[in-house]
């Protein structure tokens, strides 16, 4: 059997038959693939790739943005407005035309024309996350907004930037409602420092000067002070904050021979001592984490100066 | 004084009209068909036999195509065996690489900002571009099987030996062009499959002595891999890894037209060789009997490879190439697992690692530069001097037991290699086994940095979002999801009770836990956190996430 086949000379009609039909499949393949291709594979594969790429888009946003934009771009107050919401990103919707599912935006971006931007919202996106804004357009922020291209100084790449404006655009499909996210300062208010409502004493000027110089900001966001990250509760109202937990049902120390606050004076100089004793249930990037605050400035911050920080964060009403 | 066209005139007086038109029809024809007149031509087509003396050789000496062909065959070589058709396949699949390859330059530019975005575009923008992909990938594969087995059966038949010497000389370099081409194309496409095998490929130049560095500067064009080296692989994939192919192909080809396919070993006297000797009863002229049995190889091997393309086979494409991300257990290319094999022998001397310090001290050699930079291309060059080195004039199977029992020990250990070199090592010895902590590769098998995998490839509707507890016994609400959730349950637990090779075993109280989250319409993303004690006694916690699009298609 073996030897049969492995002698096995085909005739000359066979090869012209066998070589002929071989070559019209292959015409035929080819006829099909280029006909699926224009009428349906093209534009299937390119929804494909555009879901693969907000796949990574959010990868990068999660990695990058969150800990300002907060992980369902609701914004953080006193750090950066939201931007999944519709006065943002206005809303598009999927529809039928001509047998192919298209975007189409159904209402307007507010924001844009509030700011009476020229190009599209895509444009606008990808150019702020892109080179960053040189200045901050409020001064409800801490700090201007970074850049992230890498040729601008950035951490990202070409390609992950692009990433990431899909996957932001993306929310426009079901934007979150205004209400619930932090929304920008009309355009025009400018860099310089809000006047604060209630001047600061001397005493709690020099504990908002402890705050800076004892490196909470790295971790902390106060409205109109400087913050690099978002890693712990936002303070901006840290007082009244305090005197809801001390007054929630479930509020106890966590700490031997620390016994739980009654007052939110008390509560603050604890948890700055004694970080464990109570932890905080929501930072701006999901649950708090426990034993990240640093648990030695009872010993690095001098007794003096604790008490005009405590003066200072006991006003943030 | 000549007048253009008088021939033209004197033949139309002469002859008429009619006549001339088709004198001169013929000629042409017959020039077209260097020699063959239309008559010649019909005769071949309706299989007679050919006239007396054969008019069917003149092309040979009229045109270079033919030239570099044999005016016939012997008769026992034009069946399958010996030659299986291999070496003519081995054309036919580099003449398909540069007809698809061809149509892909078209639309790429090798740059690190533009080639990801041309892949995509090519695939959803450009009518037959995802074929032509395929397709050029699957013939870039193919070749280096086919080419493979044609130096197998080349050397199983012994027709490396005088006086054929030569012709595997340069058969080698074109296995090494061929392995090469396919190495240089997998960089272009600048996703993070491709970025990752090629910068442990390029590596492994930079290990080797003296020179290494150099080498690595030249090929990759910086310390590492960027725009220099992408543009760099482009020019020896496109350019100079075909132009030396397509000079040995021709010199190979010219060899065997001047010996003549050797004849099955049996049927030469010991030391002879009478492939050119052909008795008239027993030729097969070129034309028309072998061109038509090659043209229909050409064509069934076309057709095979549209059929696969259009609907099993499908070139990858992973994320963009990352220079900041490894992704966890990269691997070389298939073709190149011996190597990366070879680069897992832990000492200079297997099984004696005290000696590993006498030749680092002594002569700087490392086990990965004695294994991956000297023996790996050593196993290569051995093949050059194998017609050289084997003293046995005979061609005969039952004499060449040693020769071909050297070569399935040769062929066993590249095997061998192979598996090694693939993260799972060699099934039952465990040799070349990479695995990290238990948990990971938990997250690994089913969550991979790159490349398919099971949770990618589970449909939308199945992630229903929710917190589930891995058990045997899952309820999620999604058939298809309570399997996963059972696989993974039965993955950790198989963990627990066995250690992988390295001896690492995942801790008794590990628990693991999916969550699946909505993150935007049509976005969910799944999440495997596994949480145990490790032997210090501290908690740890292992999370794995994957960001899923209803669209994405991963599974089909
Ligand atoms: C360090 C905090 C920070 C990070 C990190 C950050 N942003 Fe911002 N973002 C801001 C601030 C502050 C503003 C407002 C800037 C202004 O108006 O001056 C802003 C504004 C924006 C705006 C414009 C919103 C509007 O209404 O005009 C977009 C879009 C945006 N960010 C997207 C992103 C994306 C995407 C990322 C991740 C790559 C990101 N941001 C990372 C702080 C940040
Ligand atoms: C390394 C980051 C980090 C630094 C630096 C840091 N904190 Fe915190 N802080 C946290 C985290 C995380 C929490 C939430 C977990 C907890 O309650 O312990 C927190 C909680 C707090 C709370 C309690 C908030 C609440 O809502 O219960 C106060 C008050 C506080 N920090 C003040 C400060 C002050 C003042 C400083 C500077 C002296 C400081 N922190 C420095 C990370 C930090
Ligand atoms: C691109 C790669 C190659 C091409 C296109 C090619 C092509 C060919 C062709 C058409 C033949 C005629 C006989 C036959 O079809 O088998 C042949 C013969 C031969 N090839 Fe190759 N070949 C290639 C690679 C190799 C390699 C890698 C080797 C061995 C290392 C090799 C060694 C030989 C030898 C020894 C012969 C003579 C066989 C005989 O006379 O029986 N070739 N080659």
């Amino acid at each position: 059997m073996l030897k049969k086949i492995v002698t096995f000379r085909p005739s000359f009609t066979l090869r012209i038959l066998t070589g002929l039909v071989a070559f019209l499949f292959m015409l035929s393949v080819c006829t099909l693939t280029y006909v699926a291709d224009i009428t349906t594979t093209l534009s299937e594969r390119d929804l494909q790739f555009r879901g693969r790429l907000i796949e990574q888009g959010a990868r990068y946003y999660k990695d990058q943005c969150a800990r300002c934009h907060g992980p369902e771009g609701k914004g953080i107050d006193g750090i950066a407005p939201g931007i999944s919401n519709e006065n943002f990103l206005g809303q598009v919707e999927f529809r039928e035309v001509d047998g192919q599912r298209v975007i189409q935006q159904i209402k307007p971006s507010k924001r844009l024309a509030e700011l009476g931007y020229k190009g599209t919202l895509r444009d606008y996106i990808r150019s702020v996350i892109a080179s960053g804004l040189p200045i901050k357009s409020s001064a409800d922020w801490a700090d201007p907004h970074p850049p992230f291209l890498d040729s601008y100084g950035g951490p990202l790449r070409d390609d992950q930037v692009d990433n990431i404006t899909s996957f932001v655009i993306n929310w426009a499909q079901a934007p979150k409602p205004d209400g619930e996210s932090i929304l920008p300062p009309p355009p025009g208010s400018g860099g310089a420092p809000k006047p604060t409502a209630v001047p600061l004493t001397a005493d709690q000027e020099a504990g908002k000067q402890v705050y800076l110089k004892a490196g909470c900001n790295a971790c902390h966001a106060i409205k109109g002070v400087g913050s690099q990250g978002a890693v712990g509760p936002n303070l901006s109202k840290i007082y009244t904050l305090s005197a809801e937990t001390i007054a929630s049902a479930d509020y106890k120390s966590k700490v031997k021979d620390q016994p739980a606050s009654t007052t939110p004076e008390d509560f603050i100089k604890q948890s700055i001592h004694y970080p464990n004793a109570y932890i905080a249930p929501q930072c701006p990037t999901g649950a708090c984490p426990a034993g990240v605050m640093p648990q030695n400035f009872k010993d690095t911050i001098p007794a003096a100066d604790f008490d005009k920080l405590v003066a200072y964060l006991s006003m943030l009403k | 004084m000549a007048v253009i066209g008088e021939k033209l005139v004197k033949q139309l007086r002469t002859t008429g009209v009619k006549s001339t038109v088709a004198q001169r029809l013929d000629d042409a024809f017959t020039r077209w068909n260097t020699g063959l007149t239309w008559n010649d031509v019909r005769g071949v087509l309706r299989g007679d036999p050919p006239a007396k003396p054969n008019p069917r050789v003149k092309p040979h000496t009229e045109s270079f195509w033919y030239h570099i062909r044999p005016t016939f065959y012997h008769e026992a070589v034009t069946t399958l065996y010996p030659t299986f058709r291999l070496g003519l396949l081995s054309a036919v699949f580099f003449t398909w690489e540069i007809i698809t390859g061809l149509f892909l330059m078209i639309f790429y530019t090798p740059s690190p900002t533009a080639a990801y975005v041309n892949m995509i575009d090519i695939m959803t923008n450009v009518p037959f571009g995802k074929f032509m992909r395929d397709l050029h990938r699957i013939g870039a594969e193919g070749m280096v099987i086919v080419v493979t087995l044609h130096m197998c059966r080349t050397f199983i038949t012994a027709s490396y030996k005088k006086p054929r010497q030569f012709t595997w000389f340069t058969g080698v370099i074109l296995l090494i062009i061929t392995l090469f081409l396919s190495f240089s194309g997998y960089l272009l496409p600048w996703d993070q499959l491709a970025f990752w095998a090629v910068t442990i490929g390029t590596s492994m130049a930079d290990a080797a002595p003296l020179v290494g560095r150099e080498v690595n500067l030249l090929l990759r064009g910086a310390p590492d891999i960027g725009a220099g080296g992408l543009l760099r692989f482009y020019l020896f994939h496109v350019l100079l890894f075909p132009l030396i192919g397509v000079v040995f192909v021709a010199v190979h080809y010219y060899k065997v037209v001047r010996f003549g396919i050797s004849l099955p070993p049996d049927m030469d006297a010991v030391g002879e060789d009478t492939a050119r000797k052909v008795p008239p009863e027993k030729r097969v002229n070129f034309l028309p009997d072998i061109a038509t049995n090659e043209i229909m190889y050409a064509a069934v091997t076309f057709a095979v490879l549209a059929i696969l393309s259009a609907t099993v086979f499908a070139a990858p494409l992973e994320n963009h190439a990352n220079p900041k991300q490894t992704p966890l257990h990269t691997v070389a290319p298939w073709y190149f697992y011996w190597l990366q094999g070879l680069l897992k022998i832990p000492h200079v001397i297997p099984f004696l690692p005290g000696a590993d310090s006498f030749f680092a001290n002594g002569l700087g050699l490392t086990p990965k530069v004695f294994w991956g930079v000297i023996v790996g291309p050593l196993l290569i060059a051995v093949l050059f001097i194998v017609p050289y080195i084997d003293p046995n004039p005979s061609r005969r199977y039952g004499d060449r037991k040693i020769a071909l029992g050297i070569g399935a020990l040769f062929a066993a250990l590249i095997l061998y290699l192979s598996l090694a070199g693939r993260p799972l090592g060699v099934p039952i010895t465990g040799f070349g086994y990479v695995g990290g902590d238990p948990a990971v590769e938990v997250g690994q098998h089913f969550i991979p940095d790159e490349g398919e995998g099971v949770i990618k490839e589970m449909s939308f509707d199945a992630l229903v979002p929710g917190t589930y507890d891995v058990i045997g016994t899952p309820s999620s609400g999604s058939a298809e999801l309570d399997k996963m959730i059972e696989e993974i349950n039965s993955e950790i637990s198989s963990r627990k009770a066995n250690a992988d090779p390295l001896g690492k075993i995942m801790p008794a109280d590990a628990k693991g836990t999916v969550a699946i989250e909505d993150i935007q319409v049509d976005l969910r993303k799944f999440t495997l956190f596994i949480d145990y004690t490790d032997a210090k006694g501290a908690p740890q916690k292992f999370e794995k996430y994957i960001y899923l699009h209803k669209e994405s298609g991963y599974s089909h």
